[in-house]
């Protein structure tokens, strides 16, 4: 790359950078979510609260615990409860196939919990002013909604899921 | 360090700071040498050292304040602002600099060795005061940072605008640089692509910096999500693939530096300094304590590999007993035999040495109850004695740290209600002076504690009328004395509507049982009116590792601990008689509450008609039997509490892995043992 070649780089460069800067003042933030799979209909989770996704395995399951609990899992040595999403989210809960998951996402406060879902499909990036308010009779873990390919895809809040339990 | 008996708080307090205090200066010393290094090398100073640094500085800076070291405490507060500007990239470093903070920290190690001492020392201050001036100087004459403009010539579309601040200001400083910049493109396993970011940042920053991480869509597979890595350093493409054993096409390169690198300017002129003090060098090396600080997760994480070892240890046993089952391999068989029990007994050896590591004397605890104590007897004008026995008792670190608030609670209830005021003990008979006797047994995975006093002693006739009156029992309620003094731990009950002289607050013994339960220990009360109370407790020993006793019930397997299991039996149905329409066992005279523990949890009845196992459960002098369908042996265990948000799980205390990764619930044996007793009160 010759000297020239490259102040001229640079100054391109140097205004795309400012350019991508003004953007983003302009509250084009992104979010960053989890596209899953419950019940046939797709959600999602923001992904800062993910900690991580494992395949199905052995539960331990739990006396007098809620339905929703669906039984304790070993995670490295943590021991994690497992909750039913699709039962949370009033869905058809049938046995897990290949392609169901256990999302562990975390509370604000930073505790864990392991969800089944369907499927996990891809993380999607949508800028704030895509998330639209959600309908009425969403339900309260349901924050807000965004379209993807055609189909509503409904943002799930972490902590209230946690504190259906929990209450 | 004087006036050990006296001041032995203060004393104790000093001792934790100055070894913390140590450790930070020890760690920052060794983060300077890297500088050093790097800087020798031509190299920039690696953020992360920086950073580290500065944070050493703020926490430096935060003891040293709390503990009222004024000139220690400026001192870090200097350091921790160079250090700021430093990481902010508002200055730069240079040979003189890394000499300065060096200097300022072997300050930092003699102003700590000489706290101990009594009188201010002057030319210490004057030393700090010189090297504050020097250090507030220090960057002042420093270029100012380079202003790059951002390039980032082939940067993914959005790439740029979803970095942070920090990591544009970290991607403007590696251009600055002249680093080469790389985007990486991976597809991990959604199932452990934690693992997999974590060895490649770890890659990416022996070679240069990583900038920023960013999960990005389109991954081909339902299993694999897509990461793009933004990292900075001075290899090229190819060779960085290399490095992180990536394809070639997985790395491509954003940036080349357009010319070669302005190099590191050597800001600062100054000759370099003979070091202030040579005896600073000389602190360096010898450590003013011997202890080292250890956050107790740590042992947990060790206690964990231990007994992941003791899993290994089992599927070894098994392998050699297979082998000399064998005739044509029983001689390797026995040599391995011997190997293993060798490893057995050293794994045995290294658990109880961890374990050990965890335990601390009760001492602790009993100084605060002669503290508490003292200043009743100056508040309340009350004359009373205090024995403490068995402060050499030790107990796991964790438990102590629960068992402050229980025992503080039944002293400060021992003095405040149990003891009578003099005349009372007076006219009773008694010697004026009152008892508190604070005793620690070790019984073996167990700790009784028991809190004793002489005083006028628990009418539980008084108690039951009073249970009456609030509702708590209907009237016609025939109780023992013992299940009326159990009406005490019920929540919100106090029987001192005609005593409390001293003070409102309540019994709260309600409180003190759910302390010791969450510990997955008992408490017992007895109480001979005029005579005095007695309350004992027991605890386990620790909570990080036990010996448990696996049962089976339907499809289910739990772990009990060892520790609360008297003994097991088999039981046939005809064992098994009926009283009050309550199930018990005659176990050699005694009659026990049976508690099945496929209905208790609801998992299918067991056939009545079915041999049986009890386990006896016993804490204290409470005894329960558990029917279970199977026992499954035992097996040593870490018991981990259950993340999640259920709270509570009655029965419970927790869970533990079975090799395999296999989850295994721990009974809680106390919340058992209550929960058989409760069935006979509610009947009663």
């Amino acid at each position: 790359m010759s000297q020239q070649r490259a102040g001229e780089s640079w100054d391109v460069l140097a205004r795309a950078a400012a350019h991508a800067r003004e953007a983003r003042d302009e509250s084009t933030s992104l979010r960053e979510l989890l596209w899953v799979e419950v019940g046939g209909e797709p959600y999602a989770l923001p992904i800062e609260r993910v900690r991580e996704i494992v395949r199905m395995c052995p539960l331990t399951r739990v006396p007098r615990a809620p339905a929703l609990v669906l039984g304790v899992i070993s995670l490295r040595g943590e021991i994690v409860q497992v909750l039913d999403l699709r039962r949370a989210l009033g869905a058809a809960a049938p046995p897990p196939t290949r392609r169901s998951r256990i999302v562990v996402l975390h509370s604000e406060a930073g505790e864990i919990a392991g969800w089944l879902v369907d499927a996990v499909s891809q993380v999607l990036r949508v800028p704030e002013a895509e998330l639209l308010p959600p309908l009425g009779d969403a339900g309260e873990l349901v924050t807000a909604i965004c379209v993807r390919d055609e189909r509503f895809v409904s943002l799930l809040e972490p902590d209230r899921m946690q504190s259906l339990v929990a209450a | 360090m004087a006036g050990k008996s006296r001041k032995s708080v203060r004393d104790k307090a000093q001792h934790e700071f100055v070894s913390e205090a140590e450790e930070l200066l020890e760690r920052m010393r060794h983060d300077l040498s890297t500088l050093a290094e790097a800087h020798a090398a031509g190299r920039g100073a690696p953020p992360a050292t920086v950073n580290q640094l500065f944070r050493s500085a703020h926490t430096l800076k935060g003891s040293a304040g709390m503990f009222g070291y004024s000139q220690l405490a400026e001192l870090a507060h200097h350091l921790e602002d160079v250090l700021d500007r430093l990481r902010m990239g508002r200055t730069t470093l240079d040979r003189t600099g890394i000499a300065l903070l060096d200097e300022s920290v072997s300050l930092a190690a003699v102003a700590l060795e000489k706290l101990g001492g009594a009188e201010a020392d002057e030319s210490l201050s004057e030393a700090i005061a010189v090297l504050v001036g020097r250090i507030a100087s220090f960057g002042e004459h420093a270029p100012p940072p380079l202003e790059a403009p951002l390039v980032a010539p082939l940067l993914p579309e959005g790439l740029l605008r979803a970095l942070t601040e920090y990591e544009e200001s970290r991607l403007r400083h590696s251009i600055a640089r002249g680093s080469a910049l790389h985007v990486i493109e991976v597809e991990l396993d959604l199932a452990a692509f934690e693992e997999g970011l974590g060895d490649l940042t770890r890659a990416i920053n022996e070679v240069g910096e990583l900038i920023s991480t960013l999960p990005s869509p389109g991954s081909g597979s339902d299993s694999h999500i897509r990461f793009l890595l933004l990292a900075a350093t001075e290899l090229g493409a190819a060779e960085l693939a290399v490095r992180l054993e990536l394809d070639a096409a997985a790395v491509r390169s954003a940036h080349t530096p357009a010319a070669a690198a302005g190099a590191e300017s050597e800001g600062g002129s100054a000759a370099p300094r003979e070091p202030v003090g040579g005896e600073a060098d000389a602190t360096s090396l010898r450590s003013l304590s011997g202890t080292v600080r250890v956050d107790i997760k740590k042992l947990d994480e060790l206690m964990n590999r231990v007994s992941e070892l003791a899993h290994e240890r089992a599927a070894l046993r098994a392998l050699v007993v297979r082998l000399a089952a064998d005739p044509s391999t029983a001689r390797v068989g026995l040599e391995l035999d011997k190997i293993q029990r060798g490893l057995e007994r050293r794994v045995q050896a290294l658990q109880a040495d961890v374990l050990e590591v965890r335990m601390v004397p009760l001492r602790q605890v009993f100084d605060k109850l002669t503290r508490v104590v003292r200043r009743l007897k100056l508040d309340l004008g009350k004359d009373v004695r205090l024995e403490l026995r068995g402060a050499e008792t030790e107990i796991d670190k964790l438990i102590v740290e629960q068992l402050v608030d229980p025992l503080m609670h039944l002293v400060r209830n021992a003095f405040d209600h149990a003891i009578e005021s003099a005349e009372e003990r007076n006219r009773a008979g008694k010697r004026p002076e009152g008892l508190i006797l604070v005793e620690a047994t070790q019984r073996g995975h167990n700790v009784a504690l028991e809190v004793r006093d002489d005083g006028r002693g628990i009418d539980a006739g008084a108690v039951r009328a009073r249970a009456v009156e609030k509702g708590l029992i209907a009237a016609d309620t025939s109780l023992t004395k013992k299940e009326a003094l159990e009406l005490l731990f019920l929540p919100g009950f106090s029987t001192r509507h005609e005593v409390s002289e001293t003070s409102g607050r309540g019994v709260g013994l309600d409180v003190v049982r759910a302390n010791v339960a969450a510990l997955g220990g008992l408490v017992a009360l007895e109480s001979t009116p005029g005579e005095g109370t007695l309350v004992s407790l027991t605890l386990p020993i620790t909570l990080a590792i036990i010996q448990a006793l696996l049962v089976g019930v339907a499809d289910e397997h739990f772990a009990i601990p060892l520790g609360g299991v008297r003994e097991t039996l088999v039981v046939s149905p005809s064992d098994v008689q009926r009283s009050a329409g309550r199930e018990i066992l005659n176990l050699r005279g005694e009659a026990l509450p049976i508690l099945r523990l496929s209905e208790e949890f609801g998992l299918g009845a067991t056939p009545r008609d079915q041999k049986q196992y009890a386990v006896v459960l016993g804490m204290g002098d409470a005894h329960i039997a558990l029917l279970v369908d199977r026992l499954e042996g035992q097996q040593d265990a870490v018991i981990k509490p259950v993340l999640g948000p259920l709270r509570t799980l009655r029965g419970v205390a927790g869970a533990t892995e079975l090799g395999a990764q296999q989850a295994v619930l721990v009974l809680d044996v106390s919340a058992l043992i209550e929960d058989g007793g409760r069935r006979r009160e509610a009947r009663a």
